[in-house]
């Protein structure tokens, strides 16, 4: 049996027009997502296609984040962690929504950002917590970072969502019309899944950073369109706003979902129609 | 005994029902994904030089996938029923014939999309181990993954739709479930995803290729990753498995779950119509503890009794089947 050394340093050649570079850095993409995340939950009155562009933005921060605490081995955490985030969202999107109507100017509600903020120290606390010596003791690097920035992704995310399906971000009309007929849940879910599946599908030791953001992408699109018939379905918001996000997300599903399977199969060991496996003496 | 009431009791059999059927579909979708059963193992075998054939379906643990494809079912089935049931007052569930298998295409959709995005990520991270991906291992997998995915869902979105409207059908409508449609979707494919990834991995959680040794004895490292290679005839590929663990393994699921439901809803509602709150309920008083306190009652007698069945089952197939190695 032949046992394949098990670091072996990178070596793998992008093929041109497959990479995708924007923006280059973990850093730079927490800043310009968080920014104009932020500046797009505030201004609710925006079409629907606008939330979808910091929705995607917003998702793959998330995505970057559990890609950023998932890399130390945590193996099948990877999951879990995207849970968490949207767990966060969660709580700390109905925080927003309950403070949002202070400060309010018109369709401007920037006291939603409270919600964004207290999620993010709430996170750096528990990532602190379980890093520190006293407590559980992880050691994983640069878990506090991950965990704040979780929180506030996914905080982000889900008042987002709520901002496009419901058009504002009245705190009844978010309860009627998201919690009471159960799109929440439906919020929940892809949120997890935007955030942990583009990780948990490229895991591996081959694993390159911008295919995996290629994935979170798609997913990214595919929430926008499931949104824009939620949308459509409750009739909040104009025909063509509805329609327009749902033709985004389908663009931007379609392109991206070529992409990462064009680069999954230009990059893997080899693409076969068919084969035998290798034989081990 | 009113009608509303025996109606009511048919309806959670009928519920029941539908949870065999979709946890024995579900543990038969994950086999062919190998999503629980074997996914360590199909992960592994290319880090330790055993190229395989196998669909890698990394879509994340069962629970959460199978709740992803609930919910999109049961969204899109909320959005056509709230579009479709104005057309036929009072034959609601005319526009539910319709919806819900709209709706559960949908999800399936989204399972092959996910199911796709998965296998070609993690092969193409596995590169350096010269695992290569088969195309026809990619092709050929899909349509039984949605296929199964169908089933599963579709008596999924069944259960949450006859649960939303269960007092309606049973002619009370006080009596439906306060939740919303896709909320119960949400919940019931939590479940179902749940019991599937713990019971009946027949395959891999017994090993069938090292039948020949004691039950129960640890394996060798150097055997891991085997299993992914080969069949009793040729390569190995998860429909083998599928039909392996159809036999035993998914039925055994379904009844787990199928039980699981019957004995919930059938504690709860003996106990609400022994307590005094069926057909009709009453405004709150101090009869609503008697109906819970009978429920837990019933429940308690419930799990004495499978304890001390699986107590004796438990020796009565530790002496049939041999020594165990390890007591």
């Amino acid at each position: 049996m032949t046992v394949t050394p098990a670091v072996v340093e990178e070596e793998a050649p992008t093929k041109k027009g497959l990479s995708f570079k924007f923006p280059p850095e973990e850093t730079e993409m927490g800043i310009i997502a968080g920014i104009i995340g932020a500046v797009i939950v505030i201004f609710t009155g925006l079409p629907a296609v606008i939330k979808g562009v910091g929705l995607i933005l917003v998702l793959l921060w998330g995505m970057d984040s559990v890609r950023k605490t998932s890399k130390y081995g945590l193996g099948t955490g990877v999951p879990s962690i995207g849970v968490l985030s949207t767990g966060y969202g969660v709580v700390g999107a109905l925080m927003g929504l309950a403070v949002a109507e202070y400060g309010r100017v018109g369709q401007l509600y920037p006291a939603v950002l409270l919600g964004v903020i207290v999620m993010g120290v709430i996170g750096l606390v528990s990532g602190a917590i379980a890093n520190s010596e006293k407590f559980i003791a992880m050691k994983i690097p640069r878990l506090e970072r991950g965990m704040m920035e979780l929180g506030m992704a996914g905080t982000l995310a889900i008042l987002l969502e709520c901002s496009i399906v419901t058009g504002s971000l009245n705190f009844n009309a978010v309860v009627n019309q998201v919690m009471n007929t159960g799109i929440i849940a439906l919020m929940f879910i892809f949120n997890c899944f935007a955030m942990l599946h583009p990780y948990n599908a490229c895991l591996g030791a081959d694993e390159r950073r911008e295919r995996t953001r290629m994935c979170g992408v798609e997913i990214s699109g595919l929430v926008c369109v499931l949104l824009g018939f939620v949308q459509l379905a409750l009739g909040t918001s104009p025909l063509w706003d509805s329609v327009s996000l749902i033709v985004f997300g389908a663009i931007i599903f379609a392109v991206f979902f070529w992409k990462f399977i064009k680069a999954c199969m230009d990059e893997c060991y080899e693409t076969v129609g068919t084969g035998m496996i290798k034989t081990i003496e | 005994m009113p009608i509303e009431v025996v109606l009511l009791f048919a309806w959670m059999l009928v519920i029941a029902f539908l949870a065999f059927i979709a946890c024995t579909f579900e543990d038969l979708e994950s086999d062919i994904g190998s999503q629980s059963n074997p996914n360590s193992q199909v992960q592994l075998a290319a880090q330790v030089g055993q190229i395989n054939r196998f669909f890698n379906k990394a879509i994340s643990g069962e629970p959460l996938s199978n709740a992803m494809y609930c919910v999109t079912a049961g969204t899109i089935a909320w959005i056509l029923l709230m579009q479709l049931e104005p057309l036929v007052p009072g034959e609601e569930w005319k526009a539910a014939v319709l919806a819900i298998p709209i709706g559960v295409l949908g999800a399936v959709a989204i399972n092959m999309i996910f199911s796709t995005t998965s296998h070609c990520g993690r092969t193409a991270a596995m590169k350096r181990f010269e695992q290569p991906i088969y195309l026809d291992v990619l092709y050929g997998h899909l349509i039984p993954i949605g296929a199964h995915a169908f089933m599963t869902t579709f008596c999924i979105t069944w259960i949450a739709y006859i649960q939303s409207n269960i007092g309606t059908l049973a002619g009370n409508p006080a009596l439906d479930h306060p939740f919303a449609l896709p909320l119960l979707c949400f919940v019931w494919g939590i479940t179902v995803g749940s019991i599937g990834s713990s019971t009946g991995d027949v395959h891999y959680g017994t090993e069938r290729e090292f039948q020949d040794r004691p039950f129960g004895e640890g394996k060798r490292v150097v055997y891991h990753g085997k299993i992914t290679r080969y069949a009793s005839c040729g390569v190995r590929t998860q429909k083998d498995i599928a039909g392996f663990c159809a036999k035993f393994g998914g039925p055994c699921t379904g009844m787990t779950f199928g039980l699981i439901i019957l004995f919930t809803n059938w504690t709860t509602l003996v106990g609400m119509q022994l307590g005094g709150f069926l057909p009709n309920l009453p405004a709150f008083t101090a009869i609503g503890d008697m109906a819970a306190i009978w429920t837990i009652v019933l429940g308690l007698l419930i799990v004495a009794a499978l304890a001390v069945g699986n107590l004796i089952f438990v020796k009565w197939v530790r002496k049939k089947c041999g020594p165990f190695v390890g007591v």
